[in-house]
């Protein structure tokens, strides 16, 4: 045993000596992207051609499946990024405007390389001011049909066909069109409009529908093709945006008939209705053959195939294809488009190795392995026009569906991609927080898009007035930091430097520190750093890429006199933390003192009652989303019955005023009930408060009790006198830390509103998470997190001064 | 309040009544037991619905999760989908299971260790500037972690703790605020005689914390364990920030792996998250085992 852990030590040494020489010119790269399980496998494999091509570079091969961006921030912050990362248009200008990524266009004379290859409308996207920043790997254009042919047939509907110009080329006004004023009967199935209204069918009985025409996969997609197709555009320039542009009439019409679809006309399920059980809705209701066609980009196809495919008889279940998105009735065709590729970080040390594997990744060989998962269009033009993505004669099976995949190809000359400027999701942020109210019906776009305008416009200004910024000084950074520190210890020991201890005392003092020791150097090792770094950061302009800059007090009067949601934040984190922390405290106790009873399998009954807190908080949410539906929700079914006519105590009554088109109440999409809805979930999660108050149960002891019950206390008085004193200290505890978790709580409004709607939900760490690393504004978010420290520290000095009502047995 | 009470003549004559009012309450107690159990039935069920829904899940098809109500039990059960999670060679979950077990018992360890000594300072001693010390705990608290995150993981990577566990697991050693304060409250809820006669029997601090203050607070440190426990193997963020290597990640990041962008495979992640899940129910049908009444503390039994 010991001898063999010699021989490896000594294997390992020799090991090491071996690759210390081989290092001398090995090259290790790390790579790394955000995509699932099948795209690793594909990506894998070219990531290993590429190292038998090149065999002195080492890929060195990560995946992030969550928190891509936060994770990649904190790297280059620490400078330890990776050499090579994935990017997309939506997040490249963040970094590449701040230095943070290699101009690629000074690789471009790679023998070899020809940037013309690629299609130029997601190089575009991926460009700032001309430059490339980003190599696109795959496009990904949201023109995407698919259609139940069945349901086709049935409506006695001829399938879509491909109409193309002389030169191959898509035509689109001899394809399908649509208008903004309903179904234009007398050009069948040349209006799509029409064929949504042939395909949607009615319960004559109940008045219900079965079946409806269509359904975008979101419906920023249909309204992002409405406008982009009559003209609109949502700013005025999409790198560098300097006016808001969603006050266009086009583009509030296409808002608007983008609503009346679901409203006015019932070819479409609205949000309310869709109110999502899984968030794949549309594929969803298409393979349940809900919807007869929907509209999504080409990453819907493995799904679709794995959905439909029966293996045993070798068919789909039910034939199904793919058809290119309407144009407007004038012949203009414009929807939006997905995309990515890989980009190149300035810390990199091998730039030519990076470009090298960035070469070959967003290149032939990446390209190639992706198309053959059938998981991503190629982004260069002729890899997209041939096998393995356009299927041919010799594929079988599944992977003949779609057929008509060429469109992917024939759509790209029609595709637009929505701004990518560093500000817009910042913009957009503020923007579209009132647009719920258009998609639920109880508002329309010629009312809430004037007020988002204003908003988005107002936001925009702040941004772009560019500040001159003198530089963070660290010096007198650091100085403050050491003040900072001498002014806690001066308040920890001050009023004991006068005091004359004995001996005694003294020996008392060396131990206790011996004890609380740990903590102390604990603190001072990794928490104070930290900590004060952030509120020194609070005072400056900090985006996390470049150097911080010195803005004095401005985050502090900016949050408090010019961000509007700031206050917001604070009214709906106060509401929901003094009704949620007394509810949850109540309802902890109330399950402790039901699961101390003496009753045969209470260690069962215990950990069942604890399943909440360990379940997956996904399941959880997708559980929460069924309860609080609109249309056939558990909480509506309670109050309206399976019927809609009942009134569970009044409640149909006293709910009315909120009540959405169907008459009943969507608790989550609406302003006035989204908070309480999370509310009540929060108090599901009392297991954890259970378990501490259930352990402190166990320590009262029993003859008390055996004492009082021969007193002839009542359980009221027992509980009242014995049990409630003696677990004070647990109770005080969990109101103490209940609060300030409470008011940093994050997770249920990021996973079930996102803190919507019209900002409802908008808690305190929801609005500073996004300014922290959406709107990469890490100041002011220090500056928030301080506030909020200050807030939380007077609450709880304040429950420190009351709590004489807590007793400790064992004195103070 | 309760010495008063357990005077010896006085708990004699009480006996007799207290025995007749049990007869007449008999019924009553026969019904509330009833009561009782029915309430604790319909909590169990009530609470069990997010891990039934998992479970329901990950019992189905692909293609039953996409068509058929969360609710309903699948058709024919299969263990298909667990199979193919622990075999699946992309995502190994036994790799993963080593990884967290690991860093779990580390850090459950080092935590559990450190703060029941911490808090006993806090707890049980007299020393200079401890109240106002202990506010700056509760403080290290009350800073939201986003504002700290580049910051300790900049400091992290200046020292080369990067891509290993030592972010993961070392900083558990110097207790937390959160257990430090948890159990400061419990031992301050244990009576002072049982120390005082040590003290004079000559014991110093340390023994009167491991005879006295550790065996009569089990429940507080089981439960401080379970949670450490807990949020060790349940921890995300820590993990994805600190942990690059393929081969370093736990199974809490291997559960991402089945909700990518644009490729959610319910069933897997639900089977997953049932195998992830399972050890923290074993664990807590344990230790909640340890919730039963503690030592009679002042004697008087």
């Amino acid at each position: 045993m010991k001898s063999s852990r010699w021989l490896r030590l000594a294997m390992t040494l020799a090991s090491t000596l071996l690759c210390l020489v081989a290092m001398a010119e090995q090259i290790q790269l790390r790579f790394v992207v955000w995509d699932g399980e099948e795209a690793m496998v594909a990506i894998r494999r070219a990531a290993e051609q590429f190292e038998s091509r090149y065999p002195n570079i080492k890929v060195k091969l990560e995946t992030v499946n969550a928190n891509y961006q936060e994770k990649l921030l904190a790297q280059y912050a620490a400078k330890v990024a990776p050499d090579v990362a994935m990017m997309d248009p939506g997040n490249f200008q963040k970094y590449a405007k701040r230095g943070a990524l290699l101009p690629l266009n000074q690789f471009f004379d790679t023998p070899g390389f020809d940037i013309s290859t690629y299609y130029k409308e997601i190089v575009d996207p991926h460009s700032y001011r001309g430059i490339v920043y980003v190599l696109p790997r795959d496009i990904a254009p949201c023109g995407v049909v698919y259609f139940n042919k069945r349901l086709f047939q049935e409506a006695g509907i001829p399938l879509p066909k491909n109409t193309l110009n002389a030169d191959g080329t898509w035509n689109p006004k001899a394809n399908w069109t649509w208008d903004f004023f309903g179904p234009r009967p007398e050009l069948r199935e040349k209006d799509f409009i029409w064929v949504m209204q042939q395909l949607t069918k009615k319960d004559p009985k109940t008045g219900r529908t079965t079946q409806w025409g269509y359904l975008p996969a979101w419906s920023g997609l249909l309204v992002d093709m409405f406008s982009y197709s009559v003209g609109g555009k949502y700013v005025d320039d999409y790198e560098e945006p300097k006016k808001v542009l969603l006050g266009d009439t086009r583009v509030v019409q296409a808002h608007q008939y983008t609503a009346d679809l679901s409203f006015k006309y019932g070819f479409m399920p609205s949000s309310v209705e869709l109110s999502s059980v899984l968030q794949t809705n549309a594929r969803q209701l298409f393979t349940q053959q809900k919807v007869a066609m929907f509209q999504s980009g080409i990453w819907e196809v493995p799904g679709l195939r794995k959905d439909l495919w029966d293996s045993k008889t070798g068919k789909m279940g039910f034939e199904w294809d793919i058809a290119m998105a309407p144009a407007y009735k004038d012949g203009t065709l414009r929807f939006p488009t997905g995309g990515s590729g890989y980009c190149i970080l300035s810390q990199t040390k091998h730039p030519k190795e990076a470009w090298l594997l960035t070469q070959w990744m967003a290149g032939a060989p990446g390209m190639t392995a992706m198309a053959q998962e059938g998981l991503a269009q190629p982004a260069i033009t002729s890899l997209a026009q041939q096998q393995p993505w356009i299927p041919d004669a010799s594929t079988t099976g599944a992977m003949r569906y779609p057929e008509n995949r060429i469109i992917t190809h024939l759509g790209v000359p029609f595709v637009q991609f929505g701004p990518t400027s560093m500000y817009w999701s910042d913009v957009s942020g503020v923007m579209y927080q009132n647009h719920g109210k258009i998609w639920d019906g109880t508002s329309d776009a010629k009312t809430e898009i004037p007020i988002s305008v204003a908003r988005g416009q107002a936001r925009l200004d702040v941004l772009q007035r560019n500040q001159k910024l003198g530089d963070f000084s660290w010096l007198s950074g650091a100085g403050v930091g050491v003040v900072m520190l001498a002014t806690l210890f001066l308040w920890v020991y001050g009023p004991e430097f006068k005091k004359r201890r004995s001996s005694r005392e003294k020996r008392e003092n060396r131990i206790a520190y011996l004890f609380v020791g740990p903590w102390i150097l604990g603190l001072l090792l990794f928490t104070a750093g930290p900590m004060i770094l952030s509120l020194l950061m609070s005072f400056s302009d900090w985006d996390i890429i470049q150097p911080a800059k010195w803005r004095g007090i401005q985050n502090f009067s900016e949050a408090f006199t010019t961000e509007a949601r700031f206050w917001k934040s604070i009214q709906v984190t106060t509401i929901y933390t003094v009704v949620s922390v007394p509810l949850g405290l109540a309802m902890a106790l109330a399950l402790a003192l039901l699961l101390n009873v003496k009753v045969r399998g209470i260690p069962i009954y215990r950990t069942l009652y604890y399943l909440p807190s360990l379940s997956s908080a996904v399941a959880a949410s997708l559980i929460w989303r069924t309860i609080f539906r609109a249309d056939g929700g558990l909480l509506n079914l309670l109050i309206y019955g399976a019927d809609g006519k009942g009134n569970f105590l009044g409640l149909a009554t006293l709910l009315h005023p909120v009540a959405t088109a169907n008459g009943q109440v969507n608790w989550l999409g609406n302003e006035s009930t989204a908070l309480p809805s999370l509310i009540l979930m929060s108090i599901w999660g009392a297991g954890g408060g259970m378990v501490i108050l259930l352990a402190a149960l166990q320590g009262v002891p029993q003859f008390y009790y055996e004492a009082a019950t021969v007193d002839g206390a009542s359980p009221w008085r027992q509980f009242r006198n014995i049990t409630l004193p003696m677990i004070s200290p647990a109770i005080f505890f969990s109101l103490l830390t209940g609060f300030i978790g409470s008011f940093q709580s994050f997770s249920q409004a990021f996973l079930m509103t996102q803190g919507g709607p019209n900002d409802a939900t908008m808690l305190y760490i929801l609005n500073l998470y996004n300014q922290a690393f959406l709107n990469l504004r890490m100041g002011y978010a220090s500056a928030l997190a301080w506030i909020l420290f200050v807030i939380i520290l007077i609450v709880t000095l304040f429950q420190l001064k009351m709590s004489k009502w807590v007793y400790y047995e064992g004195g103070k | 309040m309760a010495q008063n009470l357990s005077q010896d003549d006085h708990y004699a004559r009480s006996v007799e009544e207290a025995r007749k009012s049990a007869r007449r309450f008999a019924v009553t107690n026969q019904i509330s037991k009833v009561a009782v159990l029915l309430l604790l039935i319909t909590g169990a069920i009530v609470f069990m619905l997010p891990f039934y829904v998992m479970l329901v899940m990950a019992l189905k098809t692909q293609n039953e999760v996409a068509t058929t109500s969360m609710w309903t039990w699948p058709a024919s059960p299969s263990f298909d989908n667990f199979r193919e999670v622990l075999s699946n060679p992309n995502v190994s979950f036994a790799l993963f299971l080593k990884n967290t077990s690991f860093l779990t018992f580390i850090s459950t360890i080092g935590v559990v260790l450190s703060s029941s000594v911490i808090a006993y300072g806090f707890a049980r001693i007299e020393f200079a500037g401890r109240d106002r010390l202990f506010l700056v705990l509760l403080g290290t608290m009350m800073l939201p972690g986003i504002v700290t995150m580049i910051p300790q993981y900049v400091m992290y990577a200046k020292i080369g703790w990067v891509n290993t566990f030592l972010p993961l697991t070392v900083p558990a050693f110097f207790g937390s605020a959160f257990f430090i304060f948890l159990l400061r409250q419990f031992y301050m809820g244990i009576p002072r005689e049982l120390d005082e006669a040590a003290i004079l029997d000559g014991a110093g601090h340390w023994r009167i914390f491991t005879r006295i203050i550790v065996p009569s607070s089990k429940p507080a440190l089981i439960t401080v364990a379970m949670f450490s426990f807990m949020g060790a193997w349940r921890d995300f963020m820590g993990p994805l920030l600190y942990l690059n290597d393929p081969d370093k990640q736990t199974l809490e990041l291997g559960l991402r792996t089945y909700m990518a962008l644009r490729a959610e495979k319910w069933h897997l992640l639900m089977a997953a998250s049932v195998l992830v899940v399972i050890p923290l129910v074993i664990i807590f049908f344990i230790g909640q085992r340890y919730f039963v009444k503690g030592i009679v503390m002042t004697g008087g039994k």
